[in-house]
Formats: structure tokens, C-alpha cells, sequence
């Protein structure tokens, strides 16, 4: 019931930033095909028949207009409305008395957010995918089709320092604050490490999406950064449980 | 005998150098209805929180039907079967209370579909309307049904009736009498309303600081104890543990007497007193001279200032 609660209380900006991604989606593919004839639009599929160019345009921007809604604003909107965000207001005193373990709550949380991250970057990215298949008859997108996953692993570590820090703050404006804190520090802080020492620091753990921006769709792909990819992965799972350590000890 | 109900043994809490809660002893029997009071900050809702996981104590244990707050295990199977309203009664401000009801059941094996309609009716609760919307008395209302229709073998009421007009705090008190006092449910109730308290407890509980002043069966109260009021020069110390509390200013000394205070009173009399009044004392009357920090000394208001009863024995 935890999980229809998460869902319930989620939904809207669910719904929101589905349609965030969904929109630009149909825009971007759709929108090479319309044309005006005599006052009047209409698609014309012959524009993506003759020319292979804007098929790969179509999909870095595709990539591109997906990438921030479904990966980092899901992310953090969602872990916003983790359990440490219920300290503040007070319905943690509810919610801890129900017969369920803190630790359960937890990753129930985290479960049902994962859900929604994968909805949104998926659904919009091969609806896509699809229409774009269709209409240029080339089904070969690799990029576009692995683009939804690479957003949701490098979005999980977000949603887990989101809700790390709801339940340091004891809130969810105050876990927001300090999540922006957190990254625009870090942002700041490569940024003067890198210009004037001359370093090339590869990002914490966004290498993935910098991967995919940096790269087009029918070029052989530089090399993955298997190790930014890991990183991101040992810090999905380290700040979720960070976060239960320390709601499991919390009083209230 | 069978098991406590709730039992507590040098549960103490303190916060930084703050001590919420020192050296609790309670025992509250099943079937019993204890209230439990004390003036604000007296340690009443930390000891509640204790007692359902929500702080963990300093020193001391806790154990509520025969089961550890303090583990996870025991604390699941405790809150599968007590019932909590706390004092800030905190709800989701987007769900209706028909939600909550759906949210809420899915926890308890015990839940009555039937207590909480009839509940929502008795009550007037508007069921339809989202939680944020609803006035603070509807919203305790809302939070009572949750635990209410919950069949709860305990239910842990933190000033429950706070924030409700005079008809809604009969009804709720005549649904406790009536659906849970009389199924042998343990009630354990905290309340700044002493007639409520007199209306549906059995037994009470003053805290005062953290530490337990008196804890008494209400109708020992009302048959046995009495107020002592005593003029003279330098009033003699009293040997007595019937005494559980005493007052002082000047001249006059206020004595409160569990026991047997026409003997006390003569004792009184034969080191030199002269005794002012021997009164009964309703639970009001109880509790404000037991934790009452000030208190004038006037004619007929004689006494301030209350010393520790250990001084008396």
C-alpha cells in the first residue's frame, strides 16, 4: 500500500515530466515531415525518404531533449518525496507506526521512482524510436535504443543523493537545496579544476550521458566509459542505503 | 496475572542534558484505561514515541503486550497490534479520508470496514474531502477513525480530543467507552482535560519533569485522597509515605494524603499544628497541587513552592 501512496503522491509529476519528454519527442520526429501547401499543413513523408541527414540529427536531439527530464529532473523531483521528506510535516509519526520496517519503506520508495524513471525515459525515446523507423524505414537506432537506460543509471545515483539528502534535511525543500548545493559545487569546483590546471577530469558519474551527447548515431561510438558507468552504479547503491542507515536511526 | 498490557522499568530519555523522561515505572494492566497526565513538556508524548519505536530510549526498557520496542521484529508485531494517534495528527494533505481508510487497511489484519463507517458517520467526517482541506477538528477526527477502526488490543491516544468541540469529544469518549473500554481493550491516554480523563479512565498517571509523581486508581483518588491544609511556626517534618505531596510558604503547609489523613491530621495536631482543612480532592484538584510551580499563598489559597515528597519521608 506504501508503494500506491509513493505512486499517488508522485503521479503528477509523473505525468508532467512523461509529457515533458513525449512532446518534444513527437515534435522532433514529427516535424521535418510537415509542410504548408496552400494554407494548409501537411506530412509529407518523401522528406525523410530522400535525405539520411536529418535521420541523425533527428536522433542526437531526440537524445538531447529526453536526456534532462528523464533523467535528472525524474530523479531528483522523485527523491523529493522520499520517506525523510515526511520528518518536516509530520506524517512520518503516521507512517512509521503502520507495521512495515523503515528499511522497507525505503526501497519501496525507491522502487516505485525507478518504475516512473524508466517510463519516462523509455516510452518517450522509442515512441520515437518507432515513428522514426517508420518513416525512413531504418530500424537500426542503436543509440536511441540503449539512450532511455544510459539516462535511468546515470539518473538513479541522483535519486539516491536526492533522497539521502531528504532524510539528512528532514525535508524535502531542504534535500532539493542541498542536492543543487552538492552538484553545482561539484559542477564549480571541476570547472576550476580543469581550466587552469589544465586537466581533463572525466565526470563522477555522468561519462555515460556525455557519451551520448558526444556521439552520433550511425558513427562507430568512441570508447564507453566503463568506469564512470561503475561509479554511477556503486553510488545508486550507495546513497539509498546511506539513507536508510541513517532513517532506521532517526527519531522523531 | 496475566501479562502487562504495557510495562516500563527505568525508562528514562534525555535530549543533550535535557532529561525528557527519568527512571519511568509503569504498569498498566490489560482491560485497564490509564491516563496519563502532566503539564506540556512533562515527558508524556516521549514516552508514547518510546513505547512505539519512534525515539529509542536512553536507559531503562520498554515493553508493550510482552514485546521490545527496541527491536525491529517485536516493534512490527507491537504496531500490528496497538493503535496510535499522536499529538500532531499529521496526515497526507491530497488524500481524502476515503483514501486514507484504503491506505490504512491494507496494514492491519484486524481492520473493520464496519467500525469505520460507523465512525464516519458518528463523527460527521466529510470523506470525500481532500485532508489538507478539512478543519483541525476534522482532521483529529480523521486521525481517531484510522486508529479507532483499526481493533487495536491497545490503543495509544496522545491528547486525542485536542482541537474538538464539547459534542465531539462526548462522542469519541462514548465510543471509547463503548466499543473499546467494554471489550477489555487497554486505553493508555494522554490529556490536558481531567473531565475526559475522569469520564473514561480507571486508572492515573502524573508525570511531572520526567519523573512519575503519583500513579493511582481514580476511585482511590476520589475515596481516599485529601488535602491537608496546616498553620504554625516552623511546621515539623512529617514521617509519613502517605503523604505524596507537600507545599510550603511560610506558615502554611499543604499536604496531600493518600491515606488515612484524619490520622495524619491528629499527628499534625500533637507536634503543634493547627489544622486549617481536611478536604477530598477531585482529580483537578490532585493534579494541580501536585505540579503547580507557583502558587500564591493567600487565605484559604495557603502554600507555594512544592517540595520534593522525599523530604516528607
Amino acid at each position: 500500500m506504501y508503494a500506491w501512496k509513493c505512486w499517488r503522491e508522485t503521479r503528477a509529476s509523473f505525468i508532467f515530466l512523461l509529457m515533458l519528454c513525449t512532446v518534444p519527442a513527437l515534435l522532433v520526429t514529427l516535424g521535418p515531415g510537415l509542410t504548408e501547401q496552400n494554407g494548409w499543413w501537411r506530412f509529407d513523408r518523401s522528406e525523410y525518404l530522400h535525405n539520411a541527414g536529418p535521420t541523425s540529427q533527428l536522433v542526437s536531439i531526440m537524445v538531447l531533449s529526453v536526456l534532462w527530464p528523464s533523467g535528472f529532473l525524474s530523479a531528483v523531483f522523485l527523491g523529493a518525496t522520499a520517506p525523510g521528506s515526511e520528518i518536516e510535516p509530520g506524517t512520518i509519526e503516521y507512517l512509521w507506526t503502520r507495521p512495515r520496517t523503515r528499511t522497507s519503506l525505503t526501497w519501496t520508495h525507491w522502487g516505485v521512482c525507478l518504475a516512473e524513471m524508466v517510463i519516462v525515459a523509455v516510452v518517450p525515446t522509442y515512441l520515437a524510436a518507432a515513428i522514426l523507423g517508420t518513416l525512413t524505414r531504418t530500424w537500426n537506432l542503436p543509440l536511441l535504443m540503449i539512450a532511455p537506460w544510459i539516462m535511468v543509471i546515470v539518473g538513479l545515483p541522483m535519486l539516491g543523493l536526492t533522497a539521502l539528502m531528504t532524510a539528512l534535511r528532514r525535508s524535502a525543500k531542504g534535500g532539493l537545496i542541498y542536492t543543487a548545493g552538492i552538484v553545482s559545487v561539484y559542477l564549480i569546483f571541476r570547472q576550476l579544476i580543469t581550466v587552469p590546471l589544465h586537466l581533463n577530469l572525466p565526470p563522477l558519474f555522468a561519462g555515460p550521458v556525455t557519451w551520448l551527447m558526444n556521439n552520433k548515431p550511425f558513427v562507430p561510438p568512441s570508447a564507453f566509459p566503463w568506469g564512470s558507468l561503475v561509479r554511477a552504479v556503486l553510488l545508486t547503491a550507495a546513497f539509498p542505503l546511506a539513507a536508510q542507515y541513517l532513517l532506521k536511526r532517526a527519531e522523531v | 496475572m496475566s501479562e502487562a498490557a504495557i510495562l516500563t522499568e527505568g525508562l528514562s530519555k534525555s535530549f543533550g542534558t535535557q532529561a525528557a523522561v527519568a527512571e519511568l515505572n509503569l504498569k498498566i494492566q490489560p482491560g485497564a484505561v490509564y491516563g496519563f497526565l502532566g503539564r506540556n513538556g512533562a515527558g508524556k508524548t516521549t514516552t508514547m514515541r518510546m513505547l512505539l519505536g519512534l525515539v529509542r530510549p536512553t536507559k531503562g526498557s520498554a515493553r508493550v503486550l510482552g514485546l521490545d520496542p527496541g527491536k525491529e521484529a517485536e516493534l512490527l508485531r507491537i504496531l500490528e497490534r496497538v493503535a496510535f494517534v499522536p499529538q500532531r495528527k499529521q496526515l497526507y494533505g491530497w488524500a481524502t479520508p476515503v483514501e486514507l481508510v484504503r491506505m490504512n487497511k491494507a496494514y492491519f489484519s484486524c481492520w473493520s470496514d464496519e467500525a469505520a463507517a460507523r465512525l464516519a458517520q458518528r463523527l460527521e467526517i466529510p470523506m470525500k474531502t481532500e485532508f489538507k482541506k478539512l478543519s483541525i477538528g476534522n482532521q483529529s477526527k480523521v486521525a481517531l477513525l484510522l486508529a479507532l477502526a483499526q481493533e487495536a488490543e491497545v490503543l495509544v491516544l496522545d491528547e486525542p480530543t485536542a482541537g474538538l468541540d464539547p459534542v465531539m469529544v462526548d462522542e469519541i469518549l462514548r465510543t471509547l467507552i463503548e466499543d473499546h473500554v467494554s471489550q477489555g481493550r487497554t486505553i493508555f491516554v494522554s490529556s490536558h482535560h481531567l473531565g475526559e480523563v475522569e469520564q473514561i479512565c480507571d486508572w492515573v498517571g502524573i508525570l511531572e519533569e520526567g519523573r512519575l509523581l503519583l500513579e493511582s486508581r481514580l476511585e482511590e483518588i476520589r475515596q481516599e485522597f485529601r488535602l491537608v491544609i496546616a498553620s504554625g511556626e516552623g511546621l515539623p517534618a512529617v514521617s509519613s509515605t502517605d503523604v505524596v505531596s507537600a507545599t510550603t510558604d511560610g506558615r502554611f503547609r499543604r499536604y496531600v494524603v493518600a491515606r488515612e489523613a484524619e490520622r495524619f491530621a491528629a499527628e499534625l495536631r500533637g507536634q503543634g499544628a493547627t489544622i486549617l482543612e481536611v478536604s477530598s480532592l477531585g482529580l483537578r484538584e490532585l493534579f494541580l497541587h501536585l505540579v503547580r510551580k507557583e502558587d500564591v499563598c493567600t487565605p484559604g489559597n495557603a502554600g507555594a513552592k512544592p517540595a520534593p515528597v522525599s523530604s516528607f519521608s
